[in-house]
């Protein structure tokens, strides 16, 4: 068990790790990577490209033509794009004729696009656009919306229809949520702990990846520099490897529980009085759950990596080394997308119980609904037990990987090294 | 009394058998030399002692127990391929691997100091390894060799890699804790050091030990029917003479292996009879070399182990 080589071990990897800059700077860098990726992504779904389009908007029924200038010119999209606009009234026979005439303009982009509303859009509500580039949905949705509208308007109009029977034909449906589960009382959600879940997941996924790749690096550099036979001399190759994966695991919780902090703040307190839209619901035990989960999550990935960066000494044949382990960690990560769009699926209700997968997949599926209490112990079990024989197996690689030098070995030989008594 | 005794040690890697039923004894209070060419098995003999690898069978006994980790703690290694954590500081460096070997506190903390001092490094103690010479950074070794006061001190191939001036510092070292009556154990293939340093060896080549025992009873064994000799002169008609066994070329003296010890009287009179020049005959010096040739063989290595160990005095 625990004696005081494992504790020294212990000791030196939170010295390196814990009080170094590096921890710092990825501590803060992580968040801030992860809003930058957030930021941009709004960045980009603002920007739609539609700015200055040129549109020439061609009616058949002048009916239609003066509904359709003030819906287009109170319309705040329509205008925050600055849209610059063109009525023309035509009949169906003129309309070929004037696009072919339009061509060249069109072509050369003078012009973005010609709409044109015949009369019988009244009835089938089927309009045409013609374009070079005539698939913008940009473009298409926002004259669509539009030009429904007028259509509604004008039909509803003709048949004596009150606004007040009108406004309701025209309201969408609002689908409110709730949340049920066992002890608490139906709460209304928002899309707060979706939210949650997604940076959950993405704060497991990244920082495994990142704590599992720098342990595999000190572990070669271990190897590499010739420290581990001095090491060995005093402290067995199995008090080595738990010592580091300690170490390294008791920095990643640190850094967890950091990132964590603002969300229990979040969720606990009325400090910052977040919109209902994306209220968060959390209680600090799943916090915790979380944090724990991903203590045990950091010792299986830890062991694991430390066991491939045993096995090479360099970075390029570690790197063949190193897929399986990003497999077992970004197949969950995607599976956890599923969840946004049904959080009880059979994948996600399976993978929650499975080792490696459950690691991710079960808080954040904690998160957006609710879990039977049995499933969470059943998938802690799992992951202990996983833990246990993942140590045992990295270990025995670990004792062989670090004192061997020289070609690359082969899987196959790998698998010897675990029967080996060396 | 023996400190250590391994007994029947063996262990094989995969077809390779690298230690092959070795037996050998160490006493209390001495130097001993683990001599042979390089995969001879040396360094795995040291790491099957030091419990970085399980034997395939035999054991190795500390006063007549099986040793575990208490010989660990109580020994200190110094491995051939050697290396530090690049980026600790020294004193953080030294204070760690006492700390693993159980030894923590303000005293160990002065010691570490002490050494500090007597290598001329103390004002280095908050550097980082990575920015000391290499020369520094072997001293460095030597003390964390050392530094937790061990009962045992095991070095594999200790002068290899060393410049001139560390030689000499680590000679003092083993020397310094022979007196305050360690035990130090170190393998070499380089045979002038071990017969300088030695009080007892034990010869390995093939992962078979092939001598052993206290080095002047090896030598007063081997040097009877052997001359070391250092003439001017042509010797050639002694190739195939009816009283000489071997002739061994070592360049500045040649060594002669004559079949009788009562030979070496007629070797000498032929010398002289051929208008040899002798400018040293000695008969009753036979060298660790010769002997490793003689009862090894003078493979191809040998030679580059010649040729090292002449470049390094």
């Amino acid at each position: 068990m625990i004696n005081y080589r494992i504790v020294a071990v212990v000791k030196r990897e939170l010295k390196e790790k814990l009080f170094s800059k590096s921890f710092l700077l990825t501590t803060f860098l992580i968040p801030l990577f992860m809003l930058g990726i957030i930021v941009v992504q709004g960045v980009i779904m603002q920007f739609q490209g539609d700015k200055n389009t040129v549109l020439e908007i061609i009616v058949e029924s002048p009916s239609l033509l003066k509904e359709l200038q003030t819906a287009f010119s109170q319309n705040k999209s329509i205008e925050e794009a600055k849209y610059s606009l063109s009525y023309r009234h035509m009949s169906r026979a003129q309309v070929d004729g004037y696009i072919e005439e339009k061509n060249k303009s069109l072509s050369a982009g003078k012009i973005d696009g010609i709409v044109f509303i015949p009369e019988s859009a009244i009835n089938d509500k089927s309009i045409e656009y013609y374009s070079k580039t005539p698939k913008a949905f940009a473009v298409t949705s926002k004259v669509s919306g539009l030009v429904n509208a007028c259509l509604m308007d004008v039909y509803f109009r003709e048949r004596n229809i009150a606004d007040e029977d009108l406004n309701y034909a025209r309201m969408n449906v609002d689908v409110k949520t709730f949340k049920v589960t066992e002890e608490k009382a139906v709460e209304e959600t928002g899309m707060g702990n979706t939210i949650l879940a997604y940076i959950f997941a993405f704060f497991l996924y990244l920082s495994l990846i990142m704590i599992g790749t720098m342990t595999m690096q000190t572990v070669m550099d271990e190897k590499t520099g010739r420290i581990s036979e001095i090491l060995l001399s005093s402290v067995h190759s199995r008090e080595l490897l738990a010592g580091k994966i300690l170490g390294v695991s008791i920095t990643g919780v640190i850094q967890m529980a950091i990132w964590l902090s603002p969300i229990l703040m979040l969720a606990s307190t009325t400090w910052f009085a977040l919109p209902p839209q994306i209220s968060i619901d959390v209680s600090p035990g799943l916090l915790l759950y979380f944090l724990l989960n991903y203590f045990i999550g950091l010792l299986t990935f830890v062991g694991l990596y430390a066991a491939v960066g045993s096995i090479f000494d360099n970075q390029q044949d570690a790197q063949s080394g190193v897929w399986p382990l990003l497999l077992l960690i970004m197949i969950p990560f995607f599976m956890t997308f599923s969840m946004f769009n049904n959080p009880d699926n059979p994948v996600v209700n399976v993978a929650s119980l499975l080792p490696f997968a459950s690691i991710m997949i079960m808080p954040v599926k904690m998160t957006v609904a609710d879990v039977a209490v049995w499933k969470i112990i059943l998938s802690f079990c799992i992951n202990v037990a996983t833990v246990c024989i993942i140590f045992k197996l990295a270990g025995k690689i670990y004792r062989v990987g670090i004192l061997r030098t020289g070609t690359k070995p082969k899987w196959s030989q790998i698998v010897k090294w675990i029967r080996y008594n060396y | 009394m023996n400190a250590l005794e391994v007994i029947h040690l063996t262990k094989t890697f995969n077809t390779i058998t690298a230690v092959d039923d070795a037996s050998f004894e160490v006493p209390d209070g001495c130097i001993f030399g683990l001599i042979g060419r390089n995969g001879a098995g040396k360094t795995t003999t040291l790491r099957l002692l030091m419990n970085i690898y399980m034997p395939d069978r035999g054991e190795v006994k500390l006063r007549g127990n099986p040793i575990g980790q208490e010989f660990r703690s109580k020994s200190g290694y110094l491995p051939e391929e050697r290396g530090l954590y690049k980026r600790m500081r020294v004193l953080d460096t030294l204070l760690y691997f006492a700390e693993i070997k159980g030894k923590t506190g303000k005293e160990i903390h002065r010691s570490a100091e002490e050494y500090l001092e007597r290598f001329d490094l103390l004002d280095r103690k908050m550097s980082k390894l990575e920015d000391l010479s290499k020369g520094n950074q072997q001293k460095i070794q030597f003390i964390i060799t050392v530094l937790h006061d061990p009962d045992f001190i095991i070095l594999d191939e200790p002068f290899s890699g060393m410049d001139p001036i560390n030689t000499n510092l680590l000679k003092e070292i083993i020397l310094e804790m022979k007196r305050k009556g360690k035990v130090i154990l170190f393998s070499t293939h380089l045979m002038d050091f071990a017969e300088k340093l030695c009080d007892h060896i034990a010869m390995i080549d093939h992962g078979k030990i092939i001598l052993k025992g206290s080095l002047q009873d090896i030598k007063s064994k081997y040097s009877r029917q052997n001359i070391s000799l250092e003439h001017t002169g042509d010797i050639s008609f002694l190739n195939g003479h009816p009283i000489v066994e071997k002739i061994s070329d070592f360049g500045n003296s040649k060594g002669i292996r004559v079949k009788k010890p009562e030979d070496i009287q007629t070797l000498l009179k032929l010398l002289v009879d051929h208008n040899v020049g002798v400018t040293k005959f000695n008969a009753n010096e036979i060298s660790l070399h010769e002997i490793f040739i003689e009862l090894a063989g003078s493979e191809a290595d040998t030679s580059v182990v010649d040729k090292v160990h002449h470049d390094q005095l």
